[in-house]
């Protein structure tokens, strides 16, 4: 099984790599194939908004850097990981950056999704979402956006099954990262 | 009252720009977001202006007080696509110290393509009058009125239509490039 980790964290966070790390090895010591994006590090250019991914180049960016193989390593995965400091509510502008870049892994056309309008799936398969941010205390607020962000996202994204957990920065990586894997192996592919 | 417009392109691409920016930021008693929605929030640029925002405000002994409106525009025929976003923005407002003044959120995107409102003809009226009043209230310091959040929200076209045309316009698009028989290309291997 792959999994596709894309770290959001911002410059200097220690907490969230140590998060992201602890979550990684987590999943490699069950059998995992873990692929991480340290994405504040990547050289990666924002999306444009001109949409030729989908009416010039279909399913591929026009820009030529990590932001295609991100794309490609999530198509590619079972799993896909959001793991960001929560900002307002949503996720981090590095992980935001990265999040823009996939639209080509979806099709242009329109499609209704329980009554809602949404794009059409380009792939015949995509991987299952889950969200983990990280806030500095407990605020429900946020947490609640943020989880119907990743709900929203897993709509959009054509995920087959999701879910999202929000955790402080008081609480221990490592145990965290336990507690996920073992939710992770039971539920989210299912 | 007076109005300066900055571009969050512009302003997050070098260090001295994004001063310049955080010094108009400075100066306002109304801070105004326009942004399209990008999978399912704020675009990375509008993304990282907030953050920036936020955490200068956030520097500041005593930020000057303003208030702060989202306006939100989507691809999607459904307003409720932003909602996510106009939340998130809710939030950012709490943070860096702004009074919500509320959050205008437009659906049918496509239609207006980036035109100006003015060459966009009737069916830009309803958008025209909720931007009308939302002025009004920023204007005299209060929040946005109902009125104008449900103007703003009133679709365009019934959703069929504008759906047929979305996919229409991709169409005609995709034969101008050359890749009509393409648009469904798959270019990256999956796994059996």
């Amino acid at each position: 099984m792959n999994a596709t980790i894309l770290n959001g964290a911002l410059a200097g966070d220690g907490f969230v790599d140590a998060v992201a790390a602890a979550l990684q090895d987590a999943l490699q010591a069950q059998g995992w194939t873990v692929r991480p994006w340290q994405l504040a590090d990547e050289k990666l250019a924002f999306c444009l908004g001109c949409f030729e991914c989908w009416t010039k180049t279909p399913g591929l960016c026009r820009i030529d850097d990590a932001g295609r193989d991100v794309a490609e390593t999530l198509i590619r995965s079972d799993l896909a990981i959001f793991v960001t400091p929560i900002t307002f509510g949503g996720y981090s502008s590095a992980l935001k950056k990265a999040v823009d870049r996939v639209i080509p892994l979806i099709s242009p056309f329109f499609q209704r999704i329980d009554g809602e309008v949404h794009h059409h799936a380009r792939y015949a398969r995509y991987p299952a979402l889950f969200g983990l941010g990280v806030l500095p205390k407990s605020h429900p607020i946020q947490a609640e956006i943020f989880d119907t962000l990743i709900s929203r996202n897993a709509i959009n994204l054509h995920a087959p099954a999701h879910g999202s957990r929000v955790i402080a920065r008081d609480q221990d990586p490592i145990t965290v990262a336990g507690e996920l894997t073992q939710i992770l192996s039971r539920e989210a592919l299912a | 009252m007076h109005t300066e417009t900055c571009h969050v392109a512009m302003a997050m691409r070098a260090p001295a720009q994004t001063r310049e920016f955080l010094q108009a930021v400075d100066r306002a008693d109304a801070l105004i977001l326009a942004f399209p929605l990008y999978v399912d929030s704020l675009p990375y640029l509008a993304t990282l202006a907030l953050e920036r925002i936020a955490a200068h405000r956030q520097s500041q002994t005593e930020p000057r007080p303003g208030s702060f409106l989202a306006i939100a525009n989507c691809g999607f025929p459904e307003v409720a696509h932003n909602a996510t976003a106009i939340a998130i923005c809710k939030q950012f407002s709490e943070e860096a110290g702004y009074a919500w003044a509320g959050g205008l959120a437009l659906g049918m995107g496509g239609a207006i393509a980036g035109r100006a409102l003015s060459e966009v003809g009737g069916m830009a009226h309803n958008v025209i009058a909720a931007l009308d009043l939302a002025a009004e209230a920023i204007a005299a310091g209060n929040p946005v009125p109902e009125d104008a959040i449900t103007l703003m929200a009133k679709p365009f076209i019934p959703i069929t239509g504008y759906m047929l045309m979305g996919d229409i316009g991709w169409l005609a698009e995709a034969r101008r490039n050359h890749v009509l028989t393409r648009l469904g290309a798959r270019p990256f291997r999956q796994g059996p």
